[in-house]
């Protein structure tokens, strides 16, 4: 196997958030990938990165997550930075929940809830923008013009909608999130349409899209590997970090429908045993909900 | 390496007998080379012949059973590095740690968790295997006390965790008769423990910091006559661990050293985070996992995981085709076909029950495929979807005639309006937009 040479990067190299020196307001920006070998086996940069996920509406919010941070999912900036410094994310992914809501059109607080948010952190930020091809571009122009020169980490790019993904990350030097639905094949076809549309492939993180735990996760766990596997084995359109974020795990009925008192345990105990089982299988960046389990992935990352 | 079937076959007597169990010589090469069949089966084979099939024909990873009767575990046996190259077969068995310190009081109740814990899913039950009983007490007397508090190995199987040979021998004068698996033979010790394995006919673990120690010790334990044997890489953090298991299962899979052909074991207590220990065993190719006690949340997600990780990627689980009430439907609700294929069901399910959306799912058999494939290989067809309204009484369980299909399936739309005499109304592609559309476009 070719896993072992030590002259080429298996994974290449993708920078997230920008210092002021690098043209950004950040106090940190974040290297990933770099890696040359299987994770945890020695060859690997061991670069992993925990983020927290909020939200600027939390109405579909797992009520979970609502009961545990309490008033702080009203309030975006004052959540983001409590996810730095209280319960210790590398870094905040902020969704615009808000734009699922039918007919939406509050572009400007796009904008000004995304300098919020850049305000109150610190650290490099990814925002997950709207699914809808809709109102897509709208939102991704004004949440990549408000945080322009941070080199956020933009989502979602998916085969069928990308423009607007890539076009706001272009415009303003963010990064792309490029999501496929469980299929090394469909992750290699986005990546070279990404490619063709002028994203350079050390702006691309590959989100091979996570099933919940019971729930199929281990087909995203298998097609983790086989990335990686082909990015070791030297194919280039693969050979970029991965992000997976297991949120559709606190959605399940083992999570929602647990005694009250053992919510919290449940909720934890399922997302970490999912996110952990990410990093295993190749990811970069996993994003989970629950702040407890935000704790204890460093934990473990750091021993 | 492996051999080919063709080239085992030129190696056998080509008597097509059949006392191997086997039709012909060739078939009988054929489940040799994936593993499959022992060439013990072959009366007729020279010793020299037996020799040379049997190092390149039995499993790379030898199967080995810990306990006796109905719980008993059966670990190895296995093929590959990563499930997608073919799938993985033996879960590993999880066992729950007690010290003969401990009160009786204590040690029943771990006893007791591990006997009833039972994790009902998508058709399977899942359960902990098995006690691993620690002596810390210093004394022989209490560790064989504190054994035959935890069954004796008779109802669940045991692993004995000791490093002195006298608490071995009273422990397995009460446990002996039930394989529990005895942890750890070192190069210090090995000579008295595999001794009592022998005489027990215990399977045994190996204790050594690198892989060249464990094959040495291994390769003395076989040849001192004990076949069943584990291997305990001692890992110092989780990142070590997966780096030396990653390696002795390589080297095992691609036969460069037999002597580390065996399951390994692994102690989740020893590094810290327990819950991520035991998830990287079972990622990981541990065989036998003993954990401190861990909560009811961290059991269910450990052994769904579990669960998930050992479903073979050929022969994903199938939900049984019918009709299931989603959010205590009525006469009026929607009804929603789909496939059997457990993601999508699980999938939809999810997202429908999150919507707390009265209606009635309906799921055709579509060999386990996705609802894009079976349309796309007619997996999913007009008539199928005629038959299961018929077969399952659909039709008596709601007012309306109409039924909602996926996005993907909307080609066959017209054909099943036909076939069906039901109105057709195509649903989204992403089961996530499915409580939006129920909302918007359901009206009887």
């Amino acid at each position: 196997m070719s896993e072992n040479s030590p002259d080429k990067l298996a994974i290449r190299e993708v920078r997230l958030g920008a210092t002021r020196a690098e043209g950004g307001t950040r106090e940190v920006s974040y290297v990933i990938g770099g890696d040359r070998g299987l994770p945890f086996c020695g060859n690997d940069a061991g670069r992993r990165l925990v983020a927290l996920e909020i939200c600027d509406d939390p109405a579909i919010w797992p009520p979970v997550v609502r009961n545990y941070v309490g008033d702080l999912v009203n309030n975006p900036e004052d959540w983001a930075q409590a996810a730095e410094r209280r319960y210790g994310a590398d870094l905040v992914r902020l969704n615009f929940t808000s734009t699922k809501k039918r007919g939406f059109n509050a572009f400007a607080d796009i904008a000004s809830t995304t300098e919020r948010v850049l305000e109150a952190t610190t650290r490099p930020l990814i925002i997950e923008g709207s699914n809808d091809p809709q109102v897509d571009s709208e939102v991704f122009r004004r949440c990549g013009e408000a945080g322009e020169g941070e080199r956020l980490l933009l989502g979602t790019a998916e085969a069928d909608r990308y423009r607007s993904v890539a076009a706001a990350a272009l415009a303003y030097g963010h990064l792309v999130i490029a999501q496929s639905p469980i299929d090394v094949n469909l992750a290699k076809q986005l990546n070279i349409l990404l490619r063709e549309t002028g994203v350079p492939e050390d702006r691309i993180v590959i989100d091979p899209y996570t099933g919940a735990l019971g729930y199929g996760f281990e087909y995203s766990y298998s097609v983790m590997e086989r990335i990686r596997l082909a990015a070791i084995a030297g194919d280039d359109d693969l050979a970029m970090p991965m992000i997976s974020a297991p949120t559709d795990t606190l959605s399940i009925r083992e999570v929602r429908e647990a005694a009250p008192e053992e919510q919290d345990a449940m909720a934890v105990a399922w997302e970490f045993y999912t996110a952990y089982s990410a990093f295993v299988a190749g990811a970069s960046v996993v994003c989970v909900r629950h702040p407890l389990t935000v704790e204890r992935l460093k934990k473990v990352l750091e021993a | 390496m492996a051999m080919k079937a063709l080239d085992i076959y030129k190696h056998l007597p080509k008597t097509n007998c059949k006392k191997c169990g086997y039709p012909t010589c060739l078939a009988f090469a054929m489940k040799l080379a994936t593993g499959k069949a022992d060439v013990e089966a072959c009366p007729d084979l020279d010793p020299g012949a037996k020799a040379l099939l049997g190092g390149v024909t039995r499993p790379p990873v030898r199967a080995v059973t810990i306990g006796a009767g109905e719980r008993s575990v059966t670990i190895g046996e296995e093929f590959v590095l990563f499930r997608h190259e073919k799938t993985f077969y033996h879960p590993p068995g999880i066992m729950v740690e007690v010290s003969d310190t401990w009160t009786e009081v204590e040690v029943r109740s771990v006893v007791d968790e591990v006997r009833e814990t039972v994790v009902h899913r998508v058709g399977q039950d899942l359960v902990l295997n098995g006690v691993a009983v620690r002596n810390e007490s210093g004394s022989a007397d209490r560790f064989a006390e504190t054994v035959r508090l935890a069954g004796g190995g008779s109802s669940l199987p045991l692993v004995l965790i000791s490093d002195d040979p006298t608490a071995f021998e009273a422990a397995l004068a009460i446990a002996g008769q039930y394989r529990p698996l005895i942890h750890a033979a070192t190069a210090d010790n090995w000579e008295p423990l595999a001794a009592l394995a022998k005489q027990y006919g215990s399977p045994l673990v190996v204790r050594a910091g690198t892989p060249a120690d464990l094959a040495a010790i291994t390769a003395k334990c076989a040849e001192a006559g004990v076949a069943d044997l584990l291997i305990d890489p001692a890992p110092g953090s989780l990142q070590g661990y997966i780096t030396v298991a990653t390696e002795i299962r390589r080297s095992a899979i691609e036969r460069t050293e037999p002597a580390l052909g065996y399951p390994i074991y692994l102690d989740a207590g020893a590094l810290g985070e327990t819950d991520a220990a035991v998830a990287t065993g079972i990622l990981k190719y541990a065989g036998i996992i003993v954990t401190p006690r861990f909560s009811r949340a961290s059991r269910e997600a450990a052994l769904t995981l579990r669960q998930n990780i050992y479903t073979d990627p050929q022969h994903p689980i199938q939900v049984t085709p019918g009709v299931y009430p989603i959010n205590n439907p009525e006469r009026d609700a929607p009804v929603l076909l789909t496939v059997n294929f457990s993601l999508t069901y699980f999938t939809i399910v999810g997202y429908l029950e999150a919507s707390r959306m009265p209606c009635h799912l309906l799921i055709v058999d579509t060999e386990g495929l996705s609802v894009l494939t079976s349309v796309a290989g007619g997996k999913l067809t007009e008539t199928m979807v005629a038959d299961a309204l018929k077969k399952f009484g659909v039709a008596d369980l709601v007012d309306h005639r109409i039924l909602i299909i996926p996005g993907y399936a909307a080609p066959l739309s017209g054909k099943i309006e036909d076939a069906t005499g039901w109105k057709v109304m195509v649903g989204p592609r992403d089961a996530a937009d499915l409580p939006e559309y129920l909302e918007k476009e359901w009206k009887t």
